[in-house]
């Protein structure tokens, strides 16, 4: 919402300077966004009275106005057609300069000489409007400067309004706030109507409401014999001012009503509604309605509409149609002032897709008991501005709400804002907000709410408003008395922290995905529609086709990282993401759990002077796996692949307790092609919440053993169909006594040659050479007998 | 037999020496096993035996005495020798040294991990909720009820009829109080999301929820427990104010400012020229969002906070685009 500094000081006398002012609104509630400065430059510029004009001799479409400032009188050459003699005018005289460039001189205009120049309002730099020169309120005395007239130089400032406050979306509203902040009580505008005609609206116009609980107030004045004209400077100025843009008295003046007070209003013209009839009521069909922009709009069961003698001519409170728009013929005026069910109006705006300034107030609720003050207040101001005669009284229909009363209690007060507020206080700040105490107790009392005020059910809402006008800032700061709970350690969310630091610690850079991603990503990766992966949870509302589904997996989008890293130049990375997966259950909640995706290209650097950097390989990533087993306590088994966008033979399913909980290995070319990757990409993604529940917390510790432990290498030939697990499998069964069985060399000539470290450790005494022969012979027959593996001699 | 003699051609011998190598040769020629030293004291064998006596003395001594010398003499050639070895084997301690892979945690995951650690100090417990959220936590147990504005589809994400992605992280409020009774001390962070995709809205980014319920709990403690919060996270002389907010589900509310971090208050761009930068949304518990979990407000009363993470992360690291926590760009990872 946009208040003007001026405008706000009708209502209340603001001796505040419009910053500090803007920061005590923002510390109420009412957060000051921006206070733009209106600052036109207008140095030069004074007021002038056109004495006489003239038809310039030598041009007939141009005049020439003799105009008077306080002592002196100027020929000024003048091509507008709006000046009268006696009008005032802005009057730029020889040597002022216009919007900061525009110097104005004297000029000879065919053979006339001219020493100055009369002004619009563009041309001022006030406004867009240059239809003709502006002519100045005639009470402004000639000579003054053009920058001394009231609401030139202006702070505006831009209000977030809280969405609960529909009451503060008017300039009086928040007059009310300024009052309460100021001490003083916001004035109303006063005015008083005219009645020149001798007609009575209830003569004129019939009025019916076959809903009061859509509609529970409708009020309608008129006015004859208006004439179309612009509305006066300082009333379009506050418009433009507040974001609208004037079109002409009428309606600027319903606008202009609705930003004072916050009652939209409609103009009807008179004679185009049939059988000069209005009613309210709540459509039970479906039909089609022309607004005035011209658009056909459906219409619903539960549409609020307001209808003449034949059907439609507005939809109550969102937009009036184009059968009864007030034109530049319009004479007669109905005006439309009435309190619309919040909910009925919020329905229907949204269903169209239309929120207008007007509709906007009604959702949030407007003032019912000013309903009528509004529709007064905006007879005078098109009597005052457009003319024509006030058509006596009124026709209304208004049910009568009695008001809410709440009561609080002063302990609770206290209690809840953890200081003592003096009783006094509190009664005279809700006092300066308009709630009044109706009935006092001993221990509380019961405050009765007016009706604009639609966001105060109970006593919470009432603590609140103690505390904004006593003030947050005047409340201390304290801890809380029972501050010591014995706090639960979340086991996931340590885990979680630990897995992070352990791959951070590996050298590989966290990412965060988006949680969506699209169906194409499935099909990319080559997934068979059965796969689990396709039972993707849809958003019914995407933002893009890119996000269309929640992820079932994370390794699209790492791979997407992976591509547009190397887009930008890198070569090497080691990438993981950590986050939720999500599956669409039948009937159920959708299935969330996190997982863990890695992604490996490259080489640990491009180069380093002293080493070669190989290439990462499948043992890279596997390494990475196995160094988790070990830092986490877990077991996994790897076992060969079906992944369909891994490379067969380069993978392994990746297996606790023999179920699959995931998959590592190196990535298909064509799939890499998909997203432009051309280097080798190695990944692996695995069940987080299995590995979570299967990893061993607590820590036993053993004893250090106190015998040396010995050493023994053995080297087999072993053919290619042989894992060289199965040799390490059989050899851990062969005794207690092994401890450790590692590969340290493999090579291949005819066969493949691999190496096999042993150690051998016991934990009761220092073991014999007799001992330990005789396990290495074990060793050599169990692992010999393997088929395909042979002793190398 | 003459002992100066002897003295004299030991002295000669080692005033002689300039190498480790001289030196075991004259070790050798002295005190070796044909040394001499060896014939002296076999010509003691020719000798009475009171001169036996005399000279073998004196022998002895110089024996020991030469041992002496040149035990000291081989430390300083042993020294010298690997003085010298090491000056051919230097190193230029200038060149690049071997640096291990250094990886890094996402921005917003170390933001959070600060935030979780501030609050855990107090006592708070972490306590989580689903991603994909029924409306009713997501809105009606919130006092958001059908009708309200949050509610429009252009800010929900549906996933099907009364079913969302949670717009924010206070649904796990309301699940926590269902599932436990007062006391209640928790933070709840976690990725929230909403249509909106522009320069400074992503469809998901994340926050941290705060609760805590108990008897007596008051709006100064609201204000104790976030100023020790904001001070923690942002310095302690950042300045911050409480100021008057909307929430449906607390009452009072307030929304916490700090004192712009970017010109420190003058005014800039980054704060409107307010001077101030909104950080986080807080209030008090409202009443019918207690009576909703079954928790009496006349018996317990609480506070909430939420804050949103890229926010934090943001103002603390000066990031003016939240789309980059989201780009991936490893130029953009490794600077935190």
């Amino acid at each position: 919402m946009k208040v003007p500094y001026e405008w706000l000081n009708e209502f209340v006398v603001l001796d505040v300077d419009p910053y500090e002012l803007a920061s005590r609104l923002t510390m109420r509630g009412f957060e000051v966004e921006a206070v733009e400065e209106y600052k036109p430059y207008l140095g030069g510029v004074c007021v002038g009275e056109v004495v006489k004009i003239d038809i310039h001799p030598n041009a007939k479409n141009l005049t020439v106005c003799k105009v008077r400032t306080e002592k002196e009188e100027f020929p000024i050459v003048c091509g507008a057609k709006n000046v009268k003699e006696g009008d005032k005018v802005p009057l730029a005289m020889v040597g002022s300069t216009l919007g900061g460039r525009f110097i104005i001189e004297k000029k000879e205009i065919r053979g006339i000489e001219s020493l100055g120049m009369l002004c619009s309002e563009k041309e001022l730099g006030l406004s867009d409007d240059h239809s003709g020169i502006f002519i100045l309120p005639a009470e402004m005395k000639p000579g003054t400067k053009l920058e001394e007239m009231a609401g030139l130089r202006d702070f505006v400032f831009d209000i977030n309004v809280p969405p609960n406050r529909g009451d503060c979306l008017s300039v009086y509203g928040i007059a009310r706030e300024v009052g309460s902040i100021l001490n003083q009580r916001a004035k109303l505008p006063m005015f008083k109507l005219n009645y020149s005609s001798d007609d009575e609206v209830k003569s004129l116009i019939s009025l019916a409401i076959n809903d009061t609980h859509a509609c529970p107030r409708y009020v309608l004045r008129m006015i004859t014999g208006v004439s179309m004209v612009s509305a006066p400077f300082w009333m379009k100025q506050r418009i433009q001012k507040c974001g609208m843009r004037p079109i002409n008295a009428v309606v600027d003046v319903t606008n202009y009503v609705m930003l004072e007070l916050g009652q939209p209003l409609h103009a009807f013209d008179y004679h185009s509604l049939k059988e000069k009839r209005i009613e309210v009521r709540v459509a039970e069909g479906d039909s089609v309605f022309k607004t005035l922009d011209g658009e056909d709009r459906g219409l619903v069961r539960g549409d609020i509409l307001i209808c003449d003698g034949s059907g439609p001519v507005a939809i109550a409170g969102i937009m009036g149609g184009e059968n009864s728009e007030i034109t530049d013929k319009t004479k007669d005026i109905a005006l439309e002032s009435a309190f619309f069910n919040p909910l009925f109006i919020r329905q229907t705006a949204r269903r169209i897709g239309i929120r207008s300034e007007a509709s906007m107030r009604f959702e949030k609720g407007i003032d019912l008991d000013s309903v009528d003050f509004a529709a007064e207040r905006a007879i005078y101001l098109m009597n005052l501005t457009a003319g024509g005669s006030v058509v006596k009284g009124k026709q209304e229909i208004y049910e009568k709400k009695s008001g809410k009363s709440i009561f609080v209690s002063f302990g609770k007060i206290i209690d809840i804002l953890g200081t003592p507020v003096e009783h006094n206080a509190i009664i005279s700040s809700l006092r300066s907000v308009d709630l009044h105490v109706v009935k006092e107790e001993e221990t509380g009392f019961v405050i009765s709410i007016p009706n604009f005020r639609h966001d105060l059910d109970e006593y919470a809402d009432i603590i609140e408003e103690v505390a904004r006008i006593y003030g947050y800032d005047r409340i201390p700061a304290t801890t809380p008395a029972n501050a010591s709970h014995s706090q639960k350690r979340e086991k996931s969310g340590i885990f979680f922290k630990n897995a992070k630091d352990y791959f951070t610690a590996c050298g590989f850079y966290e990412l965060i995905n988006f949680a969506f991603f699209s169906l194409k990503d499935i099909e990319n990766f080559a997934i068979s529609a059965s796969d689990d992966r396709f039972l993707a949870v849809p958003i019914m509302n995407p933002i893009s086709k890119d996000y269309e589904v929640m992820r079932t997996f994370i390794a699209p989008n790492i791979l997407k990282a992976v591509a547009y890293n190397l887009n930008r130049g890198a070569r090497n990375l080691r990438f993981f993401e950590m986050g939720k997966v999500f599956y669409a259950g039948h009937d159920t909640m959708p299935r969330e759990y996190p997982s863990i995706c890695l992604a490996m290209t490259g080489k640990e650097k491009d180069y380093f002077w002293r080493d070669a950097c190989p290439e990462y390989d499948f043992f890279d990533i596997k390494g990475v796996l196995e160094g988790f087993e070990t830092r986490f306590k877990v077991k996994f088994d790897f076992v060969k692949s079906n992944e369909p966008f891994l490379k067969e033979g380069r993978s392994a399913d990746v297996l606790m307790e023999r179920m699959k909980i995931g998959w590592v290995g190196e990535i298909e070319d064509n799939i890499l092609s998909i997203y432009n990757i051309e280097q080798k990409v190695y990944c692996a993604e695995l069940r987080f919440d299995i590995i979570m529940q299967k990893s061993i917390t607590d820590i036993q510790y053993k004893a250090i053993p106190r015998y040396p432990q010995v050493t023994r290498d053995f080297a087999f030939l072993v053919e290619d169909t042989v894992p060289v697990t199965t040799m390490l499998e059989q050899i851990k069964t062969i005794s207690p006594l092994i401890t450790s069985i590692g590969v340290f060399d493999m090579f291949k000539k005819e066969t493949k040659s691999i190496a096999l470290r042993v150690v051998f450790q016991s934990y009761e005494e220092t073991l014999t050479d007799e001992t330990v022969n005789a396990l290495q012979e074990i060793i050599i027959q169990k692992v010999a007998g393997i088929p395909g593996v042979k002793l190398r001699t | 037999m003459n002992i100066d003699e002897l003295r004299n051609r030991v002295e000669s011998e080692i005033s002689s020496l300039k190498t480790l190598e001289d030196l075991k040769r004259v070790k050798a020629s002295l005190l070796g096993r044909k040394g001499l030293f060896s014939e002296y004291l076999d010509t003691l064998k020719l000798l009475d035996k009171e001169e036996k006596k005399v000279f073998g003395k004196e022998i002895n001594s110089l024996k020991a005495h030469t041992e002496a010398r040149l035990k000291e003499l081989e430390f300083f050639y042993i020294d010298d020798e690997k003085r010298k070895q090491d000056a051919l084997s230097k190193i230029d301690i200038t060149m690049p040294g071997k640096t291990p892979l250094l990886g890094k945690k996402h921005p917003i995951t170390q933001t959070f991990e600060e935030i979780i650690r501030i609050f855990t100090s107090l006592g708070f417990s972490v306590a989580e909720g689903p991603d994909i959220e029924q409306e009713y936590y997501n809105f009606e147990a919130l006092n958001i009820p059908k009708d309200h504005p949050a509610r429009d589809m252009q800010d929900t994400f549906y996933v099907k009829p009364g079913v969302v992605l949670r717009t924010h992280t206070s649904p796990v409020q309301i699940r926590t109080m269902e599932s436990q009774l007062p006391p209640v001390k928790i933070i709840a962070p976690g990725s929230v999301y909403r249509c909106d995709n522009d320069i400074s809205h992503t469809p998901m980014f994340h926050q941290v929820e705060g609760l805590m319920v108990d008897k007596r709990i008051r709006f100064s403690d609201l204000k104790g427990v976030l100023s020790i919060f904001v001070h923690e996270i942002f310095g302690e002389n950042t300045p911050l104010r409480f100021r008057p907010s909307y929430f449906p589900f607390t009452e009072p509310s307030a929304e916490v400012d700090i004192g712009c971090v970017i010109c420190q208050g003058d005014g800039c761009r980054v704060c409107k020229e307010t001077g101030w930068l909104e950080i986080l949304g807080s209030g008090m518990v409202h009443p019918q969002v207690l009576r909703t979990v079954g928790y009496d407000p006349e018996e317990v009363t609480g506070f909430a906070f939420g804050m949103g993470v890229e926010r934090i992360a943001m103002l603390k690291f000066g990031i003016d685009d939240i789309r980059q926590f989201y780009y991936n760009d490893i130029r953009f990872l490794s600077q935190f």
